[in-house]
């Protein structure tokens, strides 16, 4: 079975988020691939070991985006195309991949259920819309039986085991499996693996962000807490008058 | 009329004594010539260079018997029997060189003395033959198991000397030798002997004459398939050994484009060096005995690795001799031992995961066999070709690669440990004397950190020029090198070593041993020109020329912990012991002390594994520190402080802390 993975290159998930004029300093930031998005690359490659056939990842974004791909392919994926691009917004994203994917031949498609840098959780579902396709999020557990897959999604409190026809757009959620670390040997061999780079231009697809960024600010510092010294009775008195005054919460 | 005897008193024929020789050399040569075939197996490894050194690494380790005499009886049993030998060599040597060279030198003074000298090697070989009897078959330590061959190589070295002495004493006996009493053990045999006819005492004298040769000449065709051939692959192995600092492990050159594997998972991926090491055990145990892995009831024996690698190679030669192994089981094993493969067969991953690297074997070795390259080089093979090792090692190496320490903390926090210190960042002043290498311990860990405050409230005091590298600086790559992430390694060491050269860098004092045998043994090789010391050996220098004074000596009564990478790897137990004086603290030793240091359990990258193997390393080395009755436990490591301390906590009821050397003088300043 042909499988593609969507997969988005994130900040390392220790960076340290600085502002430079009024953005998101890139400056000495270690870039991953998106750990969700690597669950969904590890699950392909073990389909792809069980039942044969091709992984493809795939992914939106600028030049810097090949390191990541290249990871996935020293995990042992096959193929890489980029979509090299500067947009970033979730409508964007979705219909690039959707254009690109279009004329592929595949049987699944798997993505990470979130990316670490944005949280938005849309680009998957989005994808899911635009092909057509059904979708099945959150899943950590994935088993294919000829052409259907059985998913268990996490959910509020429990599980929910489903049902789909394939192919379909799954998403990965953390316990779906423990992604391998590459080999040197698929270190080596990834560098002469397939990296297919393309423009949207080329796509023929020419889309418009439908987001637009505002303000980019960091949230408060924390400051430090506050202990109330003295009697129980003189302390509780004080908390009260904080609450009041202060914290304005009663 | 001068001393002498005559050699060939009462023999006939002994010309067949030269054809007997022949064929023993002849045994001697074919067994050599299989073990030859067997070591060429292995790669080629220059061990060649500065011939001098490794001539006096031999006397050193062989007729010093330096490592040997270690051991008080193991030692002394084996010099008894090494150096009477040694005698019966040179004794034999000059009857030759009289018998077959014609040189007249058997006689007088220097025959008498030499007659005298030779009795003694006999005797003393007895005493500790009968010694080897005594400690192998009824005090029986652990580490030795018996085979059939100790007992022949016993056997068969007695009867040498014990049919020499009797025909001495015949010899003596039959012919009145004026000379007897420098003879001394050949006159008590003689004089026992002599009651007998002259004509039997002539008689028995011949049977034991030709049987003394025969188990002499027994005794060097039987070398190569015994034990005893450690005789001569010992003294080779003390010549090839590694003259590289020992803290440098072997390098893979990745810009070598044969190169088709990486480490070792077959035979042929060893170096013939690596193979000749296995007939150079002599199975005696030290390394066993001193294994803090094997000692914690993990599945790994230094010695047992050595011998079941020992076994594969043989079985490897029966396989391409095409000759059978034997009948029935001996056969199965060597079939088993020939199919099984190397990694996760043979050697366990288990084994393989359970070496701290702590070098106690290689130390202990009298043979000087270097076991920790060996599994290094299967751990690479595990890592780099089939990415197999403990699950969590994933995340450390992660963490080196995103953030340039094995904790994972973003990097862009590395200097946050010295805000309001005073310290000065290279990259905004790089004008300093001496860059100081917290390591990722002195700038991620909360413990460590605390050291790290230390040594800079040390240098400071003592007026030291220095800065940091900060975010700049990245982990040393100790713990994946060991893990056997080589790549990781060689990538991360390239980039400290350019950013360090970068600021011109003359000195670097570490506050890690593991940083400090890495930077400077390891880095070298991959183009760093800096010199490096540790912090105790800085501390030491800067009291020893009065740049630091220690104002408030405290009577400390501590006990101290040699790490295994500053002693053993890098032979400094001195600098650290002179500090704790220095500053007034008086040391009570553990028994383990020295290079006979037991590990605290975090080398070799099990800081970043799971134990969960036997009992914990860390607690029996606490365990040994709490003995000494001391109130402070001392270490000079950042791992070692992690360790003990952890051990520590089940004693709290004791008080027992543990500092690290640095933390002690910066509260004597």
């Amino acid at each position: 079975m042909n499988i593609l993975v969507c997969l988005k290159q994130t900040f390392d998930t220790e960076a340290k988020i600085e502002l430079k004029d009024g953005e998101i300093s890139t400056q000495g930031i270690k870039y991953i691939v998106n750990p969700y998005d690597e669950f969904a690359v590890e699950e392909a490659l073990k389909l792809k070991e069980a039942h044969g056939g091709e992984v493809t990842v795939i992914s939106v974004g600028p030049e810097r985006v090949q390191e990541a791909l290249r990871q996935a392919l020293a995990m042992g994926a096959d193929k890489a195309v980029l979509i090299e691009t500067e947009q970033d917004d979730a409508y964007a994203t979705a219909k690039l991949l959707a254009k690109a994917i279009e004329g592929m031949d595949y049987d699944l498609i798997l993505g990470g259920q979130v990316a670490i840098d944005d949280n938005s959780s849309q680009v998957a579902t989005r994808l899911a819309e635009e092909l057509d396709l059904p979708q099945v999020t959150i899943v950590t557990k994935l088993d294919i039986d000829g052409d259907k897959a059985i998913c268990t999604r996490e959910i509020e409190g429990g599980s929910q085991i489903v049902e789909t026809s394939l192919p379909a757009v799954i998403t990965a959620q953390k316990g779906l499996n423990e992604p391998r670390y590459p080999s040197l040997k698929g270190i080596m061999q990834a560098k002469k693996k397939e990296l297919k780079k393309i423009t949207p231009e080329e796509l023929g697809v020419e889309v418009e962000s439908k987001v637009e960024t505002l303000e980019v600010f960091l949230p408060p510092k924390k400051e430090a807490g506050k202990i109330i010294e003295g009697e129980a009775e003189e302390a509780a008195r004080e908390l009260v008058r904080l609450l009041k005054e202060e914290a304005k919460v009663v | 009329m001068t001393a002498s005897r005559e050699i060939y008193w009462n023999i006939h024929g002994h010309s067949l004594m030269y054809l007997l020789f022949i064929v023993a050399l002849v045994i001697f040569g074919y067994g050599f010539y299989g073990k030859y075939k067997l070591w060429r197996i292995g790669l080629p490894e220059k061990r060649t260079d500065d011939i001098p050194t490794r001539i006096y690494n031999v006397l050193y380790h062989t007729f010093a018997h330096r490592r040997i005499f270690r051991e008080g009886y193991p030692g002394s049993m084996h010099g008894f029997i090494f150096y009477g030998f040694v005698i019966f060599v040179i004794g034999t040597a000059v009857v030759a060189i009289q018998a077959d060279l014609g040189l007249q030198i058997f006689h007088g003074n220097f025959y008498l003395w030499l007659s005298l000298l030779m009795d003694l090697g006999g005797l003393a070989a007895i005493i500790g033959i009968l010694m080897a009897y005594y400690r192998r078959y009824v005090l029986k330590p652990e580490r030795l198991d018996n085979q059939r061959d100790d007992a022949y190589s016993l056997h068969l070295l007695l009867l040498i000397v014990v049919t020499g002495f009797i025909i001495e004493g015949l010899r003596i006996a039959a012919t009145q030798d004026p000379w007897a009493a420098w003879s001394p053990v050949g006159m008590v045999v003689g004089s026992i002997l002599g009651g007998l006819s002259p004509e039997t005492i002539k008689g028995i004298h011949k049977v034991f004459w030709w049987g003394h040769l025969l188990l002499a000449f027994g005794f060097i065709a039987y070398l190569p398939y015994a034990k005893l051939f450690h005789i001569i692959t010992t003294p080779l192995n003390q010549f090839f050994s590694s003259l590289k600092p020992a803290g440098a492990l072997q390098t893979i050159n990745f810009e070598d484009e044969d190169l088709e594997h990486y480490g070792i998972s077959e035979l042929e991926h060893f170096t013939w060096k690596q193979l000749f090491d296995t007939d150079a055990c002599t199975r005696c145990g030290r390394c066993q005995d001193n294994c803090p892995a094997y000692l914690t009831e993990k599945p790994l024996s230094p010695k047992q690795m050595t011998q079941d690698l020992k076994a594969y190679l043989a079985s490897r030669g029966t396989a391409a001799s095409g000759v059978s192994a034997g009948e029935g089981e001996a056969a199965e094993v060597a079939a088993a031992a020939e199919q099984q493969p190397l990694v996760g067969g043979l050697f366990s991953e288990d084994t393989i995961w359970s070496c701290t690297t702590c070098r106690s074997c290689q130390e202990q070795c009298p043979a000087m066999i270097e076991h920790i390259d060996k599994t290094i080089g299967m751990r690479r093979y595990l890592v780099l070709e089939e990415s197999k090792f403990p699950s969590e090692v994933q995340t450390t190496f992660r963490n080196v690669e995103n953030n340039g320490n094995p904790w994972g903390v973003g990097f862009a926090d590395r200097a946050k440990w010295a805000e309001g210190l005073g310290v000065k960042i290279l990259s905004e002043d790089g004008d300093v004397d001496i860059l100081y290498w917290p390591g990722c311990a002195g700038a991620f860990d909360d413990r460590n950190k605390k050291v790290a405050t230390a040594v800079v409230k040390v240098l400071q005091a003592a007026g030291v020029n220095f800065g940091i590298l900060g975010t700049e600086e990245k982990c040393c790559g100790d713990s994946i090198r060991r893990i056997g992430n080589e790549y990781l390694f060689q990538m991360t060491a390239e980039e400290n070593i350019e950013t360090i050269k970068s600021y011109g860098i003359k000195k670097v004092v570490t506050q890690c041993p593991h940083c400090y045998n890495t930077l400077k043994n390891e880095y070298p090789e991959f183009g760093a020109d800096f010199e490096v010391v540790h912090h105790t050996q800085f501390i030491q220098e800067l009291i020893d020329t009065g740049k630091l004074y220690i104002e408030k000596p405290e009577a400390l009564d501590v006990t101290y912990h040699d790490s295994c990478y500053l002693g053993r790897y890098n032979n400094e137990y001195r600098a650290p012991r002179n500090v704790l004086q220095r500053i007034g603290a008086s040391i009570r030793e553990m028994e383990r002390n020295l290079e006979k240091s037991f590990c605290c359990g975090a080398g070799g990258g099990r800081m970043w594994m799971e134990e969960t193997l036997g009992t914990r390393i860390n607690e029996e080395r606490t365990k040994q520190a709490v003995a000494t009755g001391a109130s402070t436990v001392v270490t000079n490591c950042p791992f070692c402080l992690t360790m003990i301390e952890d051990g520590l906590k089940e004693y709290e009821e004791k008080g027992i802390k543990a500092y690290d050397i640095a933390e002690l003088v910066a509260k004597t300043l």
